[in-house]
């Protein structure tokens, strides 16, 4: 089944009107005392889940906003995680 | 000094039967042989602007209250709002008959002659539109006018649905200038077993009117 995603402003829609934008991995590390080696682990490396992960996503085709999902990757479907605030965190300017 | 030419994006091989001359573009305002709808018109010279502040909520555009939701819109005085996200709102002039300049606040950004845009009206033309794009212009949740921001013959548009109730059926699309050719190409194509053809902008007045 063709991948859909749930974008907070549009709704759901087809998976290719997004940009994948890479695995959710935190906050980006003070800068204070960073080594290249901690700052290449945060940019380059991944975790690569089989199974559900938390991503960021984009919609390029549609309202330009980058937001979170959870996708399970076995199986490339969109997994509904209760989140009351993501529309309004969406809403509110975008989250990336 | 000479006088700037503003050039539509949109050409249809149909003959302009009655045309003016509108703040330097050249309007058509009715084509040869029309036909009885569906229709297609050009209305990329009607001013549009985007409004971007981190404020919305206590703003007013053209005496409006701006849509509060995005996906939702507002037409009223012939000035179209659009609530794109918490920070912008799209405006259309869809009346065309006072001269509409650009408010001075720096909030606004005159996106007229960077989008193409084509109203889509009459009969059967949902049915033009499914074959172009998934979004669904009828939802029978949403109540009309409403906004899509949304791929339409594979380009970003942004499309409101300004009445879906049988004939009088009809949306508004814009999207980029530069897809303009080809879009009005790709629909007219899809149009052609529904007898959708080129329209002047006195039907499309008359129309807008009727709402």
């Amino acid at each position: 089944m063709a991948l859909t995603i749930t974008c907070p402003i549009c709704g759901k829609r087809n998976g290719y009107e997004f940009k994948f934008g890479g695995e959710e991995k935190g906050p980006r590390p003070d800068e204070k005392d960073l080594t290249p080696e901690a700052w290449c682990e945060y940019v380059h490396m991944n975790k690569c889940v089989a199974g559900v992960q938390e991503e960021w996503w984009f919609h390029k085709d549609g309202c330009g906003s980058w937001f979170k999902i959870h996708r399970d990757t076995t199986t490339n479907l969109e997994k509904e995680v209760k989140d009351e605030n993501r529309v309004q965190k969406a809403k509110s300017g975008g989250q990336k | 000094m000479k006088e700037i030419q503003r050039i539509s994006p949109v050409v249809f091989k149909s003959s302009p039967l009655k045309t003016e001359k509108r703040d330097n573009w050249d309007v058509v305002m009715e084509y040869k042989e029309e036909g009885d709808g569906p229709f297609l018109v050009d209305l990329s010279h009607r001013p549009r602007f985007d409004l971007q502040d981190s404020n919305l909520a206590d703003k007013k555009s053209f005496e409006l209250e701006l849509p509060e939701t995005p996906g939702n819109s507002v037409l009223e005085n012939g000035i179209l709002a659009s609530r794109m996200n918490r920070t912008q709102v799209s405006l259309f002039d869809l009346d065309g008959q006072d001269d509409v300049s650009m408010p001075g606040e720096s909030y606004y950004t005159d996106v007229t002659e960077s989008t193409v845009c084509v109203a889509l009206f009459g009969k059967e033309i949902f049915l033009i539109c499914e074959k172009l794009t998934a979004l669904d212009f009828t939802d029978p949740q949403r109540k009309a006018p409403f906004f899509f921001q949304g791929p339409f013959s594979h380009v970003p548009c942004q499309i409101v649905t300004l009445n879906k109730e049988g004939e009088s059926s009809g949306i508004v699309l814009t999207c980029s200038r530069g897809y303009g050719r080809d879009m009005i190409d790709s629909i007219l194509h899809a149009g052609e077993e529904f007898g959708l053809k080129p329209a002047g902008e006195s039907r499309f007045t008359h129309w807008i009117k009727s709402l």
